[in-house]
């Protein structure tokens, strides 16, 4: 080596490790990553105490990648080099043909399932009211044809055919209707959600079960509401070069329909779309205003009560009801802590919709307060 | 601390650098002991004193050893056998407590509670590192340091500190007196530690993954190929990692002014066992033989005493890899194919060609991985029935396929990698070409690590069980 490459090998190395260290000190550290959606390490505050008992070192060296000058882009450089590698994946999310951003799947343990369709079951058993049961597979499963080959993602499908084997309610077949128009726009390129496209395929299934009618797609009111949608695989895989997805909604408000969350206390009104979430990250809020314990529709229609038992893919389904029911009342039971059996007497619903897509189903631990005989 | 953290590189490293090079020669050495500390204590701040009490407990033992050796052999080598003693039980209590614990509970049916200690991060090596030192004096092959400080860099050295190689006293005994710091050394220093980092964030850690997605596979799904994915994928694994540590080591040595030896020279080229072992992490060898083996007598005393010395030694560097009997079960699998060699395999070898010798080794040494690696027999056991084709399972899955197309490209620069013919063609490229390529090559290296690093946080770090 002669002493000029020396010198520049110098140059490179010592540049560039003394540049990062003088922007770390002059950069603004930044609370919350738009691109993660997460707060980051801020500074931990130095004491003795938090030397020895606490987690200070740990908490500083988190502090240190979490706000390293230009994080996103290093991120996305890392997701990158891994798709030039030939690796399809990042951390959990496999890149798909057309962009699509399909999260990992993993087949839960049968014991599981059964507990929480024992739990079901055990609602049927115990009222009156027809229990309508309805398993909703994700983009991994319906539109697998855009996976990478050979992609090791669990079987979705298992755990319908599983779930619906056991279940004593009345199971409802959303995979079908969502098969059928697979290669539409059903799901979000870069979210685990169906598109209010895949939530009407979806609302068809129910009608059906139900024997309402069957709108035509041309009869709603299409209306794009957001083209800059990035969502949650979006910000777990670091491939940040995808193209935002587009949002619709399908139902306008038009007012006649009255939203109460009954999660506050006392209960405040909302609308059918908070489109002040469309300026922020989680535009999927949008529909309703996002998870609550328990919200109350009085829609303006003729027509019976239904109580949906909700995970957040009813929230953009909701709207395409409407006009069927008089009012619809979604309850999360991840937040609900009060009796259900008690609800449904008090409120005298002529149906009851358990709906929850697959991968929800599969890791959810509070199904059991659908069990009447518990509580 | 880590030298693969965006913490060491951009934080420690700058600073420890700027300072080192702006204070005047004389107090080099404290600065170097004083922010040894800081790396040493950053994981786990209390054993900072466990460090400072191995310090001064062998500064001490040093200076009594070399005192009464001229005048009352008999006593300095009590001193030498209690400093021994104390060190080992350091280094026993810290490390193979818990594991003694529970062998014994397990045996014996008593109940004796296990501590659940966090080990000291590199207490294997400094242990082996700083016991040297007063044995050295004591045989007169190192001379008593009576400066604390010069002392006490040595033994705290952040370079080598926590995964060697294992540097002993008198090797750098003439550094921490006087060093001649310059371009030449800086240069090759910093080319060093690049190539170091590229080994252990874009090689080591990239194929570790693969090893992950099949480690626990149960023995209905773990295919040949999949087996065999897994173990050459642990095999690159811990040579970058281990040896692009050692590379780091050496580089942030040279950055300083420290020449240290090699640890690795290649050793997946090896045609026969014996010769993996004087490839493979070179400094742990060579303290083995010198501390233990020569002492036991080595070759000087018949064979039969032979094959029990080097059966000795290897239980020891078995279990001296982790507090778990894995460990010793590795040691002893490698003592059994180094005395087959010893007693005929190597003049077998020697009449076969080449070719033979490498698969041999290559299939000894991906298998011995395994057990290394696998927490328990029964799973050990998994991986070799697949590999060597009697498992349920059959040739190959699709999932194999997803796994091969993923990682075929790193595996295939691991392996390009961990051969001379890389480096050595990369040698035979015209002068002008290689001068533009090689800062050229060490930004990549370094741009592209720092993405990993920043996005990481899958950046284990293996050696913390040593």
């Amino acid at each position: 080596m002669s002493k000029m490459e020396k010198i520049i090998i110098l140059a490179v190395f010592l540049g560039f490790i003394g540049a990062f260290l003088l922007l770390m000190v002059v950069m603004p550290d930044r609370d919350f990553s738009q691109q993660e959606n997460r707060y980051l390490q801020r500074l931990p505050i130095f004491s003795l105490d938090a030397l020895t008992e606490g987690d200070y070192t740990a908490d500083f060296e988190k502090y240190t990648t979490d706000q390293f000058p230009f994080r996103d882009a290093w991120t996305s450089l890392k997701a990158r080099c891994e798709l030039l590698l030939g690796k399809k994946e990042n951390n959990g999310v496999y890149y798909c043909a057309g962009g699509a951003l399909i999260p990992h799947f993993d087949v839960p343990a049968k014991e599981a399932v059964d507990k929480n369709i024992d739990y079901l079951n055990a609602l049927v058993d115990n009222t009156d009211i027809p229990v309508y049961f309805g398993l909703i597979p994700g983009a991994g499963e319906v539109q697998s044809s855009l996976l990478p080959k050979n992609a090791p993602i669990g079987s979705q499908q298992t755990v319908i055919d599983w779930a619906y084997g056991r279940s004593r309610a009345i199971n409802i077949d959303v995979q079908s209707a969502l098969s059928a128009h697979k290669d539409e726009y059903i799901f979000y390129r870069t979210d685990h959600h169906w598109t209010s496209l895949g939530a009407y395929y979806g609302s068809l299934a129910l009608r059906q079960a139900w024997a309402l009618p069957c709108p035509a797609l041309d009869s709603y009111q299409r209306q794009t509401v957001s083209e800059s949608f990035y969502g949650t695989t979006y910000s777990s895989s670091g491939y940040a070069w995808v193209a935002p997805d587009e949002m619709e909604t399908f139902v306008p408000d038009d007012g006649s329909a009255t939203v109460l969350d009954l999660g506050n206390d006392p209960p405040t009104e909302g609308p059918l779309y908070d489109t002040s979430f469309l300026d922020v990250k989680d535009k999927y809020s949008m529909f309703l205003g996002g998870n609550t314990p328990l919200r109350s529709i009085d829609t303006g229609h003729e027509g019976e009560k239904l109580l949906v038992i909700r995970d957040s893919y009813s929230d953009s389904l909701a709207p395409f009801l409407l006009d069927s029911f008089s009012r619809i009342d979604l309850m999360d039971l991840r937040y609900y802590r009060d009796s259900l059996a008690q609800y449904i007497q008090d409120n005298g619903f002529d149906k009851i919709l358990v709906l929850y897509s697959v991968s929800n189903f599969s890791t959810d631990q509070n199904l059991f307060l659908l069990d009447p005989t518990l509580f | 601390m880590v030298f693969s953290s965006i913490l060491f590189m951009f934080i420690y490293l700058p600073i420890v650098l700027a300072v080192y090079y702006l204070v005047s020669s004389r107090w080099r050495n404290v600065w170097l002991f004083a922010v040894n500390l800081v790396f040493y204590g950053w994981g786990e701040p209390v054993y900072v004193f466990l460090m400072v009490f191995s310090i001064c407990l062998n500064y001490v033992s040093g200076r009594l050893i070399g005192k009464y050796r001229e005048t009352a052999l008999p006593r300095a080598k009590r001193v030498l056998i209690i400093n021994t003693v104390l060190n080992l039980a350091m280094l026993f209590f810290f490390k193979y407590f818990d594991l003694m614990a529970e062998t014994l509970s397990l045996i014996l049916g008593a109940d004796i509670p296990t501590l659940g200690l966090t080990l000291p991060i590199g207490i294997s090596f400094y242990t082996f590192q700083t016991m040297s030192y007063p044995i050295d004096v004591y045989r007169g092959d190192g001379h008593v340091q009576k400066n604390f400080i010069k002392f006490g860099t040595f033994v705290a050295l952040f370079p080598q500190l926590i995964a060697g190689p294992i540097v002993r006293y008198k090797d750098i005994a003439d550094q921490l007196d006087e060093r001649h710091e310059n371009l030449d050394q800086f240069a090759s220093g910093v080319q060093r530690f690049i190539v170091g980092l590229g080994k252990k964030v874009l090689i080591a850690n990239n194929v570790g993954m693969l090893w992950d997605v099949y480690a626990s596979a149960a023995p209905g799904e773990l295919t040949f190929l999949g087996s065999w994915l897994a173990a050459i994928a642990f095999s690159l694994q811990i040579y970058f990692d281990f040896s692009g540590y050692s590379d780091m080591a050496i580089g942030l040595g040279r950055m300083l002014g420290f020449e240290f030896l090699e640890n690795f020279n290649y050793p997946y080229i090896s045609k026969s066992v014996t010769e993996f072992w004087r490839r493979w992490h070179m400094s742990l060898g060579t303290w083995f033989r010198d501390y233990v083996y020569i002492p036991l007598g080595g070759n000087r005393k018949g064979l039969p005493r032979q094959l029990v010395n080097i059966l000795i030694v290897w239980a020891l560097t078995g279990i001296w890899h982790g507090a778990s009997w894995t460990f010793l079960v590795w040691g002893l699998y490698y003592a059994f194919f180094l005395l087959m060699e010893k007693l005929f395999l190597l003049r077998w070898l020697k009449k076969l060609p080449a070719f033979v010798g490498h698969i041999y080794t290559l299939v000894v040494a991906i298998s011995g991985w395994v057990i290394f690696q696998q927490t328990s027999v029964s799973q050990t056991l998994v991986f070799f029935r697949a590999m060597f084709g009697l498992g349920q399972a059959g040739l190959c899955s699709g999932q194999d396929m997803y796994y091969l197309a993923g990682f075929v490209a790193i595996l295939l620069i691991g392996c390009v990698a961990s051969l001379p013919a890389g480096s050595a063609l990369f040698k035979k490229l015209p002068q002008k070409f290689r001068a533009v390529a090689v800062p050229v090559l060490a930004a990549v290296v370094l741009v592209v690590s720092t993405a990993y690093l920043v996005d990481s946080t899958y950046n284990p770090f293996l050696y913390f069980r040593f």
